[in-house]
């Protein structure tokens, strides 16, 4: 038998290799089970804080519509059936299942109990310190199913 | 939803935080954690196909990571080899400015696959004194 040889270079393909998101499920369970829900939604909100600092200015310098990108280009990557809906002071992000969890169910990978707090924890941290606030509506364990709210926050 | 193209700069952030946590030893933790639950179908692969399934895992994972590697499977040797002449996470993690990767990133790699390997019987050697490049060589020989 001869030896079978495999040459690739980033450019042949496309970067997308969704077993990731049972990584981070894997992750959060990790951490659940060892040091507490609150330390899922520490290292979340630091996570998201830092990494997706720029989408936070964006959010303040240039209003809701930085955040509307954010997500449509996030699920034009990730697939799924999402509706955006913008208005003056209001996002709606409608989701009818989570491309993370629908992967990880399709490929019989646990889906993490706390699984939610990276829709719920990632979407206040990007946008604490601005205007807006964000509120996760509903969120469906099993299917990741969420409507996620982004409103103008009250004058104090 | 976090993209599973933002995963590598969570996984390097949830290396630091459990450090900081738990120390060294909840980070390594971690690692066998997610050995011995999320590599159920590299376990698999290895004890159905021997070394060849190997080659069948890194097709699959190294092309949809985008990976610049070259891999070799001689199966009358017993020798399977990646040259990883630019690892993809690693890679992502030098370029990007906000996040610093973790001090023994790669060090994952060593713990994720050689739990599973040394439990079947296979000789695993990963090379990364290049990882701070990105650049590393991972040997899995069947004795």
């Amino acid at each position: 038998m001869t030896k079978e040889v495999m040459r690739r270079t980033a450019a042949d393909n496309e970067y997308l290799h969704k077993d990731f998101h049972g990584a981070l499920s894997a992750g959060i369970d990790y951490l659940d089970e060892h040091f507490g829900p609150e330390a899922v939604r520490e290292y979340l909100d630091q996570f998201a804080a830092k990494y997706y600092g720029q989408v936070t200015d964006a959010l303040s310098s240039r209003g809701l519509v930085a955040l509307k990108e954010h997500f449509e280009r996030l699920y034009r990557i990730e697939g799924g059936t999402v509706r955006v809906t913008l208005d003056d002071d209001e996002l709606l992000v409608e989701v009818e299942a989570c491309p993370a969890v629908t992967h990880m169910r399709k490929n019989n990978l646990p889906v993490a109990r706390l699984f939610g707090e990276t829709t719920r924890t990632v979407n206040e941290a990007i946008c604490r310190g601005t205007p807006f606030a964000a509120e996760l509506v509903e969120y469906d364990e099993q299917t990741g199913r969420s409507r996620q709210r982004f409103y103008r926050r009250a004058a104090s | 939803m976090i993209s599973c193209t933002d995963f590598i700069p969570a996984y390097s952030e949830l290396f630091k935080f459990l450090e900081k946590r738990g120390g060294r030893p909840a980070v390594v933790g971690f690692w066998e954690y997610l050995s011995d639950n999320f590599l159920g179908n590299f376990r698999s692969l290895i004890e159905e196909h021997g070394l060849r399934g190997c080659w069948i895992y890194w097709s699959h994972t190294l092309n949809e990571e985008a990976a610049d590697f070259t891999m070799e499977l001689d199966e009358e040797a017993g020798l399977f080899v990646i040259e990883m002449h630019r690892c993809p996470s690693k890679g992502r993690l030098l370029e990007n400015d906000r996040i610093e990767p973790y001090h023994d990133y790669c060090g994952h790699c060593e713990v994720l696959y050689g739990r599973v390997l040394d439990s079947l019987g296979f000789e695993y050697e990963c090379d990364l004194s290049k990882c701070d490049q990105a650049t590393c060589r991972l040997i899995v020989k069947k004795p």
